[in-house]
C-alpha cells in the first residue's frame, strides 16, 4: 500500500510541477499586467542593416512610453517583407521595396513605406598591414564575382598606388539570407560597374562557390573579422562596432570617399523621392557623396484592426521622426533630410485610415 | 552451424596473437578517451566562459535591447524555456503515457497497435525543423499577428516528445511482470482498474524517468522554435499570448548573427551554461528516480 | 467461512459494477484515442507539407534533383543539398562508428565491472548536451584551429591525385562539410555507443567464456563470440546514428558555410537539406518556400527509408541467426 501511494505521489507531483509552470505563468502575467489602456506589444522583423539603430530607438522609446513594447526580430529584409505580407508581424522593415511579384502577395491591403534613416554600406576587409585601401566599382565587382583572387592583383594595385599589398587569397563574404543590403550593394555595382558586374542585383544573388556566407550584416562582419584576407559588405554601424577596416570607394564624380554619416547625408540629399516615399541614393553624384549609401523603410499597413496597436504604432513612428532622428548619428546612421522627414510625418497620420477607425479607444496623436 | 569466425588452431605464434590483442585493447581504451575529450572540452569551456558572465543579474535581468552591447541577462529566455517546455510536457506526457498504455495493455499484437507502433517510430524520425515548419504552416500563419507565441513552440516540441514518451512508456510497461496483472484480475478488478492500481504504480518511476529524459532532450531543441515563437526582450509568462524567447534560440541568435561581438559571445556561453544546467538537472532527476526504483524493488 | 461471505451477484446490477464496465471501456477508448493522435498528427504533417511543397514538384518536375539551387533565378534544384546531407551524415558515421564500437567494447569487456555504470553515465552525458551548444562550441572554438589544420592538410595533399580534389580549397573560416561532419560525429557517438553496448551486453556469457576457455585472447573472443552475435544490432545502431545525423539542423547550420552546390571538396563550404531550411525559410515566398518545405519532405522520406531499412536488416539478420 505504502509503495503504491509513494509512486502515485511521484506521478502526481511531477505532473503538477510540470503543469503548474504554464498555468502559474498565465496567472502571473494576468496579475501583473498593467490594467490601463494604451498598453500594446508591437512585433516586427526584417532588415539587419538598420537593426542597431532600431534597437537603440526601441530602448529609448521604452523609456519614454513604458506601456508599449516593441520586439524586433531581425532576419533580413526578405524576412521582413515576407512576414509583413503574411501579416505575421505588426510592421516590417526592409532596405528595398517589394518587387512586382512579391507586392502581389501582400495580404493586408494598402501599405506605406516609412523611411527612417540611411547609412553607408562599407566594403570591409581584413588585412593586418594595410591600413588604407581604396577601391573603384570595377575592382569591387571583379573581386565579388571571383575574377580577382588575391590581394596583390593588378587591378587593386592600380586603385592603390604606393600601397604594399600582400599576396593573401581573397575570401569573399556575403549574405546567406535574403538581404536588402545585398540588394542595394548589387544595385550599386550594376549601376556603377555595368560592363563588369555580371551577377545582377536582388536580395539573393548567385555568388561564386568559393565564397563564405553569413547571417545578417553582423554575420558577414563576423566572417570578415575572423578571416585573414576576407572582404565583405557590412553596414557602417556594425563595421565600426566590430572594429573592421573599410575601404574608400570611388564615387560617380571620381573621388574616393570614406563611409561616413556626412557623406551619406550628401548622397541622400541628391536622391529623388517618389510619391510613396521610396528613393534611391546609390551611386549619387556630388564630390562628397558616399556612393554606397543605402536607404531603409518600415512597412506599415494603412488598415489597422487593433486600435491600441495602431495608436502605439503611430507613437513609435513619431518618436523615430522626433527624438529618433537625433539619436541616429550617435549610432552611426544618417537622419533624414528635412523635406523627406516632413513628408514622412504627414504619412503617419494616414495609418489606421485617415478618420475611419471604428473603435472607441484613445484618439491618435 | 557455420564455420567459426576465428580459427584458434592456426597462428600458434602466441606473440602475434598477444600483440593483436594488446593493440585492440589499446584501441578500445583510446576510443573511450577520445570520446571523453570533446565532452570535457565542451563542458569545461562552457563552464569557464559561461561562469565569467554568470551572476545573479545575468539570471534575473531582461535581455538588452541591442545584442552587441554588454550587459543584460537571460531571464526572459530562462522563463521562456521553462514555460514552453512545461506546456509541451503537459500536453505530450499524459497523451504519451496513455498511448503507451494502449500499445502494451490493450493493443498488444493487434493490427491497430502494430500500425501505431510503426507510425510512432516514423514520427520519432521527423526532423525537428520539419516539425517547426509544420506548426508554422498549420498554426502560426492562419493566426496572423497572433500566431507567433510560446504555445506554437510548445506544440512543435510536444509533437517531438509524443512518440518518444509513447515508446518509452510501452517499453517500461513490457517489463512489468504479468503476474501482477493476473493477481489483480484474480481479485476481481477490471483492466483499467488493474492498470491504475497495480501496473502504473509499479511502472511509474520508469515512466517518469523516461518522460524527464524526453523533456531534457526537447528543452535543448532550437529548430522547432525558429519560426514559431518570435522574439522578446522582457519575460513573457503567458505562453498563449504573444511571442516569447528561449535559451536555445538566444544561443543561436548570439552565435550565428552576432557572434562577432564579444558581448554576444559571452551572452551565448552564459545561456549555454544555463541551458546545460537545466538539461543536466532533468537528466539527474531522471537518474535518481530510476535509482530509487531499482533500490526499492530490490529491497522488496 | 461460508455464512459470512458476501453473495456473488449472478447478474449485473446497477451500481459500482456497472460503472466499472463503463469506466473500463471509457479508459480503453481514451488510451486508443491518445495513441491515434500519432496517426492524426503524422497524417496532418504528411498532407500539409506535401500540399505546400507541390508547387515545387510541379514546377521543377524531376529538376528537383539537379544541382541548381539558385533563388535569385527561381531555380531550385536540390541535388547539392541531398549530396550535402548524405556527405555530412556519411562523414559523421565514418568518424563515429569505430569510436562508438570501441567505447562499447571497452565498457562491456575491458573496463572493470564496478566502473561500468559511471562510464555509461559519462558517455550518456554527451547525449544530454543540446545540439545548439555543440554548434556554438564548434563555431567559436573549433572552427579556427580546424581552418589552420585544413590549410596544412590541403597543402600536404596538393600533389596526390584523388586526395587533392577531396582536400582542395580549404575554407578560410573553417566552415565546411568536414567541420560539420566532425561535430555531428561527436553528437551521434553516444547514441551508437549506447545501442551497441546494449547489444554487446546480450551476448551469452557462456559463449564468451567458452572462447576464453579455448585459449582465445580477449580480442579473439570479441571477434569470435561478440561480433557475430551482434552484427545486426551494430548495423541497426549505425542506421539510427545515420538517421539522427541526417536530421541534425542547428549544429550543422552554424558551421557548414551555406553553399548549395555539389562539390567534391570536403574542406569547403556546403549545405544540407535541414540547414538550408533553417537559413532561408524566413525570407522565402512562393516557389522558394515550396522548395524549402519540399526539402523537408525529401529529408523526411530519406529518414523513413533508412529507418525501415534498418528494421528490415535487423529482422533478416535475426531470422538468419535464429535459423543457424
Amino acid at each position: 500500500m505504502k509503495r503504491i501511494t509513494g509512486y502515485l505521489r511521484w506521478l502526481v507531483s511531477t505532473a503538477l510541477i510540470v503543469g503548474l509552470v504554464p498555468l502559474g505563468g498565465a496567472i502571473a502575467s494576468a496579475a501583473d499586467a498593467p490594467a490601463q489602456g494604451g498598453s500594446a506589444t508591437l512585433n516586427a522583423s526584417g532588415a539587419t542593416f538598420p537593426q542597431s539603430y532600431y534597437e537603440e530607438v526601441i530602448g529609448a522609446f521604452k523609456q519614454k512610453d513604458p506601456n508599449v513594447t516593441v520586439n524586433y526580430a531581425g532576419g533580413g529584409s526578405g524576412k521582413g517583407r515576407q512576414d509583413f505580407a503574411d501579416q505575421v508581424t505588426d510592421f516590417g522593415a526592409s532596405d528595398a521595396p517589394y518587387n512586382a511579384t512579391d507586392a502581389a502577395g501582400v495580404k493586408g491591403g494598402t501599405f506605406f513605406y516609412f523611411p527612417t534613416v540611411a547609412a553607408p554600406i562599407t566594403v570591409s576587409y581584413n588585412l593586418k598591414n594595410v591600413k588604407k585601401l581604396q577601391l573603384s566599382p570595377d575592382t569591387i565587382a571583379k573581386i565579388f564575382q571571383g575574377e580577382i583572387k588575391t590581394w596583390d592583383d593588378a587591378a587593386i594595385k592600380a586603385d592603390n598606388k604606393g600601397v604594399k599589398l600582400p599576396s593573401t587569397a581573397i575570401t569573399v563574404a556575403h549574405r546567406a539570407d535574403g538581404s536588402g543590403t545585398t540588394e542595394n550593394f548589387t544595385k550599386f555595382l550594376a549601376a556603377a560597374a555595368p560592363s563588369v558586374w555580371t551577377l545582377g542585383s536582388g536580395s539573393t544573388v548567385s555568388w561564386p562557390s568559393d565564397t563564405q556566407a553569413g547571417q545578417g550584416n553582423q554575420g558577414v562582419g563576423q566572417i570578415v573579422k575572423s578571416t585573414d584576407g576576407a572582404i565583405g559588405y557590412v553596414d557602417f554601424s556594425d563595421a565600426k562596432a566590430l572594429k573592421l577596416q573599410f575601404a574608400r570607394i570611388k564615387n560617380a564624380d571620381g573621388k574616393y570617399v570614406a563611409p561616413t554619416v556626412k557623406a551619406t547625408t550628401a548622397a541622400v540629399g541628391k536622391a529623388q523621392v517618389k510619391d510613396d516615399l521610396t528613393y534611391d541614393p546609390l551611386n549619387a553624384s556630388g564630390a562628397s557623396a558616399y556612393p554606397i549609401s543605402a536607404p531603409t523603410w518600415l512597412l506599415v499597413y494603412q488598415s489597422q484592426s487593433d486600435a491600441a496597436k495602431a495608436s502605439a504604432l503611430k507613437k513609435f513612428l513619431n518618436f523615430i521622426y522626433g527624438d529618433g532622428q537625433k539619436l541616429a548619428p550617435e549610432v552611426d546612421y544618417a537622419p533624414l533630410p528635412k523635406s523627406l522627414l516632413d513628408k514622412a510625418k504627414a504619412q503617419v497620420k494616414q495609418v489606421g485610415g485617415s478618420s475611419g477607425s471604428t473603435s472607441s479607444s484613445t484618439p491618435s496623436t | 552451424m557455420t564455420a567459426p569466425a576465428v580459427s584458434l588452431t592456426q597462428s600458434t605464434r602466441k606473440g602475434r596473437r598477444e600483440l593483436k590483442n594488446a593493440i585492440a585493447t589499446t584501441l578500445f581504451v583510446a576510443s573511450f578517451v577520445i570520446a571523453l575529450i570533446p565532452l570535457t572540452l565542451i563542458v569545461v569551456y562552457v563552464i569557464r566562459a559561461g561562469a565569467s558572465v554568470f551572476s545573479w543579474a545575468f539570471l534575473t535581468d531582461d535581455l538588452p535591447f541591442s545584442n552587441r552591447r554588454e550587459g543584460g541577462g537571460m531571464y526572459p529566455a530562462i522563463v521562456g524555456t521553462l514555460v514552453i517546455t512545461g506546456t509541451a510536457t503537459a500536453m505530450a506526457v499524459p497523451l504519451g503515457i496513455l498511448g503507451g498504455i494502449y500499445l502494451n495493455e490493450y493493443g498488444k499484437k493487434g493490427i491497430i497497435a502494430q500500425v501505431l507502433r510503426f507510425l510512432a517510430d516514423v514520427m520519432t524520425g521527423v526532423p525537428s525543423i520539419v516539425m517547426g515548419l509544420f506548426i508554422y504552416t498549420i498554426w502560426v500563419l492562419p493566426r496572423k499577428q497572433a500566431g507567433l507565441s510560446g504555445f506554437a513552440g510548445a506544440l512543435a516540441l510536444g509533437c517531438l516528445m509524443l512518440p518518444i514518451v509513447i515508446r518509452t512508456t510501452e517499453e517500461i510497461l513490457k517489463v512489468v511482470p504479468d503476474e501482477l496483472r493476473e493477481g489483480s484480475y484474480a481479485l476481481g478488478s477490471r483492466k483499467a482498474q488493474a492498470i491504475r492500481t497495480v501496473v502504473m504504480p509499479h511502472a511509474a518511476p520508469g515512466v517518469i524517468s523516461g518522460a524527464l529524459l524526453g523533456v531534457a532532450r526537447v528543452a535543448g531543441e532550437t529548430a522547432p522554435l525558429l519560426f514559431t515563437i518570435g522574439i522578446v526582450t522582457s519575460p513573457n509568462f503567458n505562453v498563449f499570448d504573444g511571442p516569447n524567447t528561449a535559451l536555445p534560440q538566444q544561443i543561436y541568435i548570439n552565435a550565428a548573427t552576432f557572434g562577432g561581438f564579444p558581448a554576444a559571445q559571452d551572452r551565448a556561453w552564459g545561456a549555454a551554461l544555463a541551458l546545460i544546467g537545466i538539461v543536466f538537472l532533468f537528466t539527474l532527476v531522471a537518474r535518481i528516480v530510476t535509482a530509487i526504483y531499482t533500490r526499492r524493488s530490490a529491497a522488496v | 467461512m461460508a455464512t459470512d461471505a458476501p453473495a456473488l451477484p449472478n447478474k449485473l446490477s446497477k451500481g459500482p459494477r456497472q460503472l466499472g464496465i463503463v469506466t473500463d471501456w471509457g479508459f480503453r477508448i481514451l488510451a486508443l484515442a491518445a495513441g491515434l493522435m500519432v496517426f492524426v498528427i503524422l497524417a496532418l504533417i504528411a498532407i500539409y507539407t506535401t500540399r505546400e511543397a507541390l508547387p515545387w514538384f510541379r514546377e521543377e518536375g524531376l529538376g528537383i534533383f539537379t544541382d541548381n539551387w539558385d533563388p535569385a533565378h527561381n531555380d531550385f534544384g536540390a541535388l547539392g543539398l541531398i549530396y550535402g546531407t548524405m556527405l555530412v551524415a556519411g562523414l559523421a558515421v565514418l568518424f563515429s562508428l569505430p569510436i562508438s564500437i570501441g567505447i562499447a567494447l571497452f565498457i562491456t569487456d575491458v573496463a572493470p565491472q564496478r566502473f561500468r555504470r559511471p562510464f555509461v553515465y559519462t558517455v550518456d552525458l554527451l547525449a544530454a548536451i543540446p545540439s545548439v551548444v555543440y554548434g556554438l562550441w564548434a563555431l567559436l572554438v573549433l572552427a579556427e584551429p580546424l581552418a589552420s589544420l585544413y590549410e596544412s592538410l590541403s597543402d600536404a595533399t596538393a600533389s596526390i591525385p584523388i586526395l587533392n580534389t577531396v582536400f582542395a580549397n580549404p575554407s578560410a573560416s573553417g566552415k565546411s562539410f568536414m567541420t560539420a561532419g566532425i561535430i555531428v560525429a561527436i553528437m551521434i557517438t553516444p547514441i551508437i555507443t549506447s545501442i551497441t553496448r546494449e547489444v554487446f551486453a546480450t551476448v551469452p556469457a557462456s559463449q564468451k567464456e567458452a572462447a576464453l576457455a579455448l585459449g582465445a585472447t580477449r580480442w579473439e573472443m570479441i571477434r569470435g563470440a561478440v561480433f557475430p552475435h551482434s552484427r545486426s544490432g551494430m548495423v541497426a545502431g549505425t542506421m539510427i546514428g545515420l538517421g539522427r545525423a541526417m536530421g541534425e539542423t542547428i549544429a550543422i547550420a552554424l558551421v557548414i558555410g551555406a553553399s548549395q552546390r555539389v562539390s567534391a571538396n570536403i574542406l569547403g563550404p556546403g549545405d544540407t537539406l535541414a540547414s538550408v531550411i533553417a537559413n532561408q525559410f524566413g525570407e522565402a515566398s512562393g516557389t522558394h518556400r515550396a522548395a524549402l518545405i519540399g526539402c523537408g519532405v525529401v529529408l523526411f522520406a530519406i529518414t523513413i527509408v533508412i529507418s525501415m531499412g534498418a528494421r528490415a536488416l535487423v529482422t533478416r539478420a535475426d531470422r538468419r541467426s535464429a535459423g543457424a
